[in-house]
């Protein structure tokens, strides 16, 4: 597994960044059977940037996520992750992502820190009960601790949720739709979250229905349309009318 | 299917038809029935030259079956699963005739419906195998959860088959078949059985896949699953 | 290779924590292997002593329901709120996965011979005395290739209200060679008062490794859709 960039893609452009990107997906497609479900999807996510995924239900928002979580193998085209080329045998790279999907993702019937402990191990953290409470502390919910996740309300199963996906610092985070369900205190803290995730250099690419919100928090805007990229623009540049516009245009 | 396609295989079925007509011409005609022992009496005898090819074809509509199964865990696409089913249907078929002719073949040799000596119970369990292939393909409604189950079921069916032939010679065998020994002209029309029983399986594979893959194309889209849909 | 085992322990170890918790599988299965003894004790007749070999029929009968149970409910736990999703994006392979819930299943199963093998006992007079260790090597090795199967199956099977039958109804019929097989082998220990030999052991052991070898390959194809 060699991790360091190849010389070519310095001398590729003059102000590539000297750690290789987050994610680089080459002519990325997926189909299942006759279905193409994502066509020709170029992407490239240097470290520290944040992407807001949009796009109308079935755009293929959330099967692109999980493309780039390794979770399905596109059909086409070529995926790096950090320098590495993803292939059947790539899953040490997974350490360094983290996904947070529609579902909790969670065990109902352990608790809060069993659940954190968990997945630490799992992504081999050392020390993981020492920053299960770092974790908890960070989402507010070391009180309850020791309650089952299924006696949680929404939002903080959310919460949970959040904190699982960070539980062995991702490089990469990738979200989809992660403000669902949280209330108006939560969503703030959440969005200061993911503004601090980016300043410390991990590349975050989030699905959110809300237009507004996304490109308030992203620094770039991918609207996808049947599978297709067709908006890749820095957030600044773009209204909220336009991605609608593009969202629904034929 | 285009008109010339079907204009071609309709001929294929004028084929099959006269290998049937000229392999019951010879073994009317041609082929001696002589007493032995291990074939049963005579005229039940002549089952014995469509048991055998159809017991045979039976194995290789299964290993056509487990190629589509892989075919689709490698590849999923809808098709391989397609191919699987078509000949896991005439895998069952193929072995329903086996099990009758066999059955026929022991109440006149035996006076009894059904023995269960090593031969008899293997086809049973072979037809059970790929019955239960069949039934369950309608309780599964999405498409691709459907195609994989029986992807899965295909592919472990198949290399069961060894296992269930070991393992039914661990019973004890009522009766002991001793190897047959035909004459010439007999073994002649054993071999030419083959070519008709054959045509009739890829035939029949080949319908049943035409029609699949016809309507598949109606079959209403469910939106595929994925890790993070899938039902819960 | 210590990091493997130290990853499916942890995930086995989920597994019976939440069984621990939620207490779900294993008193089910339990009861529907008491129910099966005390249906097929009863129609037998409760008065007389049940001979070793049909005993040993009536035992594993109650096994496979409530193994197929086992395989079932393990699995499900992965399929509430996405938590498969959470296993298929850690960096662990899938054949971890598989033995994890393999292990699971196997202790479950264990668990669940060891309550009702006694209570069969007790209740009905099962005489398995005449060769206990046979009885407890064959089914466990038969077992072990149930097992298999069934983590395979289960995996492939989404959890559809139809599952419970389903699953029962893959499983079974790939599973004929193992039950055949140590059918015989306890009919030859208890009615025939033959020793175990190594033959029918080798050939149960043989059988354990071709289905999970090919569980094992398969599971590796089945998680992504």
């Amino acid at each position: 597994m060699d991790a360091t960039a190849e010389p070519e893609t310095h001398a590729a452009a003059n102000d590539a960044p000297e750690t290789p990107s987050a994610v680089k997906a080459t002519g990325l497609g997926l189909h299942f059977d006759d279905r193409r479900i994502l066509q020709q999807i170029d992407l490239d996510v240097p470290p520290g940037q944040a992407v807001a995924l949009m796009g109308a239900n079935g755009a293929g928002k959330s099967t692109l996520l999980q493309v780039l979580a390794t979770l399905i193998h596109p059909s086409q085209g070529r995926l790096e992750l950090f320098g590495e080329t993803i292939g059947p045998r790539s899953g040490g790279i997974r350490r360094r992502i983290g996904i947070i999907a529609h579902q909790s993702i969670l065990y109902r019937d352990l608790s809060i820190r069993e659940n954190l402990e968990f997945f630490g191990k799992l992504y081999d953290v050392v020390a993981a009960a020492e920053r299960t409470r770092e974790m908890l502390e960070m989402v507010g919910l070391a009180p309850r601790a020791d309650d089952a996740v299924k006696t949680l309300s929404r939002g903080m199963t959310q919460r949970v949720s959040i904190a699982r996906a960070l539980m062995h610092d991702p490089d990469l985070l990738l979200a989809d739709e992660p403000f669902n369900g949280l209330d108006a205190a939560s969503t703030k803290a959440l969005e200061a979250l993911l503004r601090r995730i980016g300043q410390a250099g991990k590349a975050v690419i989030m699905a959110n229905h809300d237009i507004a919100q996304s490109l308030a928090l992203a620094d770039r805007a991918v609207v996808l349309r049947q599978g297709r990229v067709v908006v890749d623009r820095p957030a600044g540049e773009i209204a909220v009318e336009d991605v609608l516009c593009e969202m629904s245009a034929r | 299917m285009p008109a010339k396609a079907r204009r071609r295989f309709g001929l294929y079925w004028v084929v099959v038809a006269a290998a049937f007509a000229a392999t019951i011409t010879m073994l009317f005609v041609y082929t001696p029935t002589a007493f032995d022992e291990t074939l049963g009496p005579l005229p039940i005898q002549k089952m014995f030259y469509v048991h055998l090819p159809s017991a045979i074809n039976t194995f290789l509509a299964c290993l056509v079956a487990f190629i589509g199964g892989i075919g689709y865990l490698w590849h999923r696409r809808l098709v391989w699963d397609d191919l699987s089913a078509a000949a896991a249907k005439v895998a069952a078929l193929m072995c329903t005739v086996v099990l009758v002719t066999g059955m026929i073949w022991a109440k006149k040799a035996w006076g009894m419906w059904w023995v269960w000596t090593p031969r008899m119970t293997f086809s049973l369990l072979l037809w059970l195998l790929y019955v239960v292939y069949l039934v369950i393909r309608p309780s599964i409604e999405s498409q691709q959860r459907r195609a994989m189950v029986c992807a899965v079921y295909a592919v472990a069916a198949f290399l069961d088959v060894p296992l269930v032939y070991l393992s039914v010679r661990l019973m004890p065998a009522p009766y002991h078949p001793v190897s047959v020994s035909l004459d010439p002209s007999m073994r002649w029309t054993l071999a030419a059985w083959f070519v008709p029983m054959t045509l009739l399986t890829i035939g029949l594979i080949k319908a049943d896949f035409i029609r699949k893959r016809a309507n598949r194309k109606d079959e209403s889209e469910l939106p595929p699953e994925t890790p993070w849909t899938a039902p819960s | 290779m210590i990091r493997t085992v130290r990853k499916i322990l942890l995930l086995t170890g989920k597994d019976l924590r939440i069984e621990a918790r939620t207490r779900q599988t294993l008193g089910l299965v339990v009861m529907l292997g008491i129910l099966i003894i005390v249906v097929l004790g009863l129609g037998l007749g409760a008065e007389q002593k049940i001979p070793g070999f049909i005993a040993t029929a009536i035992l594993w009968v109650a096994y496979l329901f409530g193994g197929v149970l086992c395989f079932e409910k393990t699995m499900a736990v992965e399929r509430h709120d996405g938590a498969l999703a959470g296993l298929l994006a850690a960096p662990i392979d899938r054949g971890i996965i598989f033995a994890g819930k393999l292990l699971s299943n196997l202790i479950l199963m264990l668990a669940l011979a060891a309550v009702v093998t006694p209570v069969a006992i007790v209740l009905f007079n099962f005489d398995l005395s005449a060769a206990p260790w046979g009885f407890v090597a064959v089914t466990a090795l038969s077992m072990f290739g149930f097992a298999s199967v069934g983590t395979l199956f289960a995996g492939a099977v989404s959890s559809s209200r139809l599952q419970g039958g389903l699953l029962a109804i893959l499983v079974f019929p790939i599973c004929l060679p193992l039950v055949i097989t140590s059918t015989q082998i306890l009919i030859g220990l208890f009615r025939d008062g033959e020793a175990l030999g190594a033959q029918g052991l080798g050939i149960l052991v043989a059988f354990d490794a071709v289905y999970l070898i090919v569980s094992w390959l398969v599971f590796e194809r089945i998680l992504e859709p």
